[in-house]
Formats: C-alpha cells, structure tokens, sequence
C-alpha cells in the first residue's frame, strides 16, 4: 500500500484530506517533518502562505532532495502556491521556487475568498487530468500564482487562473480534491495510479 | 461562480432532530448517513447545527463531526454554542471546514478576529440573524431571543472588516414560515459587503430558491425543513434553477 505523509505545519482541517487519501487506498501518515520512505508528500491546504513557506523552507534543502530522488509531491490549494517563487500573503515571502510565478491576491472585482465550485478546463491532457475536463470542483481562496509556465487545468473567477499545475514529480491543485465530490475522487485515483506508475 | 445549495441539520445530543420548540423534538435520523444522502443528491455543502442543551450532549457533537466528516467530500460547517477559540480549533480539528459564530460573535468580536488570523477566514462563517424593524433590521442572538440592538448591515460590515468569510443571514421573520425568503435583507445586506452570503429562513418552493439567489444576491442557499421533508429535492432544485438561467452545480 503506497504511503502518502501529510505535513502538519501546526493549525486546521487534516482530518479530511487523510480520509480521502484513505479511501484511495493510501497510508497516511501526519508527520510534523517530511520522511524520505514514503511514496507522496502531502503540503495540505491550510495556514497562510508566509507561515506556511517559513516552516517548509526550514526543510527545503531536505525537501529538494527528495524531489531529486523521484518522491513525488502534491500539494492543495495554499500548498499548491507554496511550490512558486514568491507570496504575498503576510508581507512578500519566498517560496520553494519549483515552479516560476508569484501568488498574489485575485485581481479581479470578485468577492472573495473565492468560495464554491466552478468548473475546470483541462489545458493540457495528461494521466492527473483525465476524467476531470468541464467538471466542478471546489474552491476556497483569495490567492493565485501567476505563472508563465503553462499549467495543466484552468479555472475563472474574474480571471483565467492555474487550476492543476504538474512538473515532473510534482502536482498542485488550487481546488480541494477533498472537497469536490465525485471530482475529487476521479482526481484521487488518477493520483494514485501515477504513484504506482 | 455557480451558486451554492445548502442543507442544514439541527442536531441534538447526536441525532437529527427537527421541532418548533425544544419540548417537540422528532428524531429524524443519523446526521452522518443524512449528511451523506444530501451529498449524494446534489447538496454543496452541509451545515450542522448543534441545538443541544446538554454539555454530554455537545460532547457528543464532535464524534458526529468527525464520523461525518470521513466520509463526506463537501463541505461541512458546524454551528451552535461555539463560544472560544478552543471550541473553534476542536471542531476544526475533528474535520470541520468552517465553524459558524453567532450569540458569541457579538458578545466578544475578538473571537472572530483570533479565529480568522489562526484558521484563515475561509473557516470563519459568522452567523447573522435578523429582525425587521421599519425600515432596518436589527440583530438578535440567543436562538432569536436576545435583542443586540446592532443594525443588520453595519453588523455585516464589521464582521467583514474583523475577517470573517462569509456570512449566513437568517431572517427571524420568515424562518420556518415557508412562505420564502427575505429578499430585501438578503439583498441589503449582500450589496454592502465583499464576502459571500448565505442566505437563511423561509425555503418553502423552489421559485423562494431562484428569488433570493437571483434578485436577492445572496452566493448561496440554505434550507432545512423543505429538505427534509421532502418537499424539496435538491436534484430537482437544481435542475429548476438551471433551467431558470441560474448557475449551480450539476
């Protein structure tokens, strides 16, 4: 059973992302550190993006390695941002620089946080992607990355933004998989295949 | 940005109980397979609403929150005698992804404020109910009993500005009348402030759903009764509203 290590960077919500790691047939684990036997590292979707990227980067030489190593990551919503050079959540902060962009507040007349579902588009098809292009998924935030690197599922909220973003071993998504239903567990166990791969 | 249907469930002492007054309460069943069941119908979210009396009886409110919550994959707030930060980080905890804050939200504002710089306003709902009185609304707490004295929308700004993320707006005049909901108050109150509203009270036909997610601008719908007795399934909801130009989840 492939082992998938949640980061408990200190305050919300594990309880639901563990259970639906489980339902796909994961091993989950909640470690305040991440740990090199496990097949998926999880950077969860809560805290703010400086808190967030101060406690990871005390990890980041560790964290890079791993990724070298062909350990592959996932992170949701605020863990998903954390992967790009630099937030402004909290006052400018860097990131892990694994992607190229920034985060910043939606620019767009829009309420926010941006809360609900809205449909994602796939931009570019890949084995993460499949099953998932027109369906809704769900949305809790304020912040995108602005990117020039091309991202593998779109969103809108006032503005096109990255919905799904994938590298290598590593995968993001804006949307809580968690959260969104049926879509969240089509993304899952496309997830888990990719681990297996 | 579709429009978001709500199912709300009154639960006491670990069921789900539906009643006019604390003395008639009708078991309606378990909160997790309920919850489920809505999930499967279509429902965006589920809020629970803890109505126990009892201290065991709020205890056993975590235990439903975390058996619900592993199985649901929507959203879940909980609601109801959440008074302190560690009520709100216990429920979190137990796999809440918002708390509603309402008697407590006004007798102590810095609870919203901590609460959202610790969780992120995204776990903040604060829960408004409201009364018209001529041509205002003026805010009560205490399960509608205790008049605040604060105005509807100056209450809803500040709590804005004290970083909640949404605000669910019951209106104490139609709740449980059927008879829809209000309109002007959900309107009034979703034009003066930048984060969502909910909008509460009086869910009778599905037209009440169109009107209020329509003209009344509330960014989502909440009902219980109609729900429940099945009056109203969400399924076929959905399907009115989409057919009626209105953007909701399929």
């Amino acid at each position: 059973m492939p082992t998938a290590l949640i980061i408990n960077y200190g305050v919300g919500n594990l309880f639901s992302i563990s259970s639906s790691l489980r339902r796909v047939g994961f091993e989950v684990k909640i470690k305040e550190s991440p740990e090199a036997n496990s097949d998926l590292i999880v950077f969860p979707g809560v805290g703010s993006f400086s808190a967030v990227s101060n406690f990871l980067l005390s990890f980041s030489e560790q964290l890079n390695d791993m990724r070298k190593s062909g350990i592959k990551f996932l992170g949701v919503c605020l863990g998903l941002q954390i992967f790009f050079d630099k937030g402004t959540e909290g006052g400018d902060t860097k990131g892990l620089s694994w992607f190229s962009g920034t985060v910043d507040k939606i620019r767009a007349n829009v309420k926010l946080p941006h809360i609900g579902w809205d449909r994602i588009y796939e931009e570019k098809k890949t084995e993460l992607s499949e099953g998932l292009d027109g369906r809704y998924a769900y949305f809790v935030h304020s912040y995108v990355a602005y990117t020039t690197e091309s991202y593998i599922m779109k969103s809108y909220y006032g503005i096109e933004f990255p919905a799904m973003v994938e590298k290598d071993n590593v995968v993001g998504t804006q949307f809580h998989p968690e959260k969104s239903s049926e879509t969240g567990k089509i993304f899952l166990e496309n997830l888990m295949r990719w681990i297996k791969r | 940005m579709t429009k978001r249907i709500i199912a709300c469930l009154d639960v006491n002492a670990g069921r789900v109980v539906k009643g006019v007054n604390f003395l008639n309460l009708k078991d309606k069943g378990d909160p997790v397979e309920l919850a489920s069941k809505y999930e499967e119908e279509g429902a965006d979210e589920i809020v629970f609403l803890d109505i126990s009396a009892t201290i065991e009886g709020r205890r056993t409110m975590i235990d439903v929150v975390r058996n619900t919550a592993s199985v649901l994959s929507i959203p879940l707030t909980v609601g109801g005698g959440i008074r302190t930060l560690e009520d709100v980080s216990r429920m979190l905890s137990s796999g809440a992804d918002k708390v509603s804050i309402n008697t407590a939200a006004v007798e102590n504002k810095k609870l919203i404020e901590i609460s959202s710089n610790e969780f992120g306003a995204q776990a903040v709902v604060v829960a408004i109910d409201a009364k018209r009185e001529m041509d205002s609304w003026s805010v009560y707490t205490k399960s509608g009993t205790y008049r605040t004295g604060l105005d509807a929308i100056l209450w809803s700004k500040e709590v804005e500005r004290l970083g909640s993320g949404e605000i669910l707006l019951t209106s104490i005049d139609k709740d449980g009348t059927r008879s829809g909901f209000d309109i002007d108050l959900t309107f009034a109150v979703s034009s003066s402030v930048n984060i969502p509203v909910i909008a509460s009270g009086g869910a009778g036909n599905m037209e009440h759903f169109y009107q209020v997610l329509s003209r009344g601008g509330a960014d989502a719908a909440l009902a219980a009764g109609v729900f429940h007795d099945g009056v109203i399934r969400i399924k076929d909801l959905k399907n009115y509203l989409l057919m009626k130009g209105v953007d909701v989840r399929q």
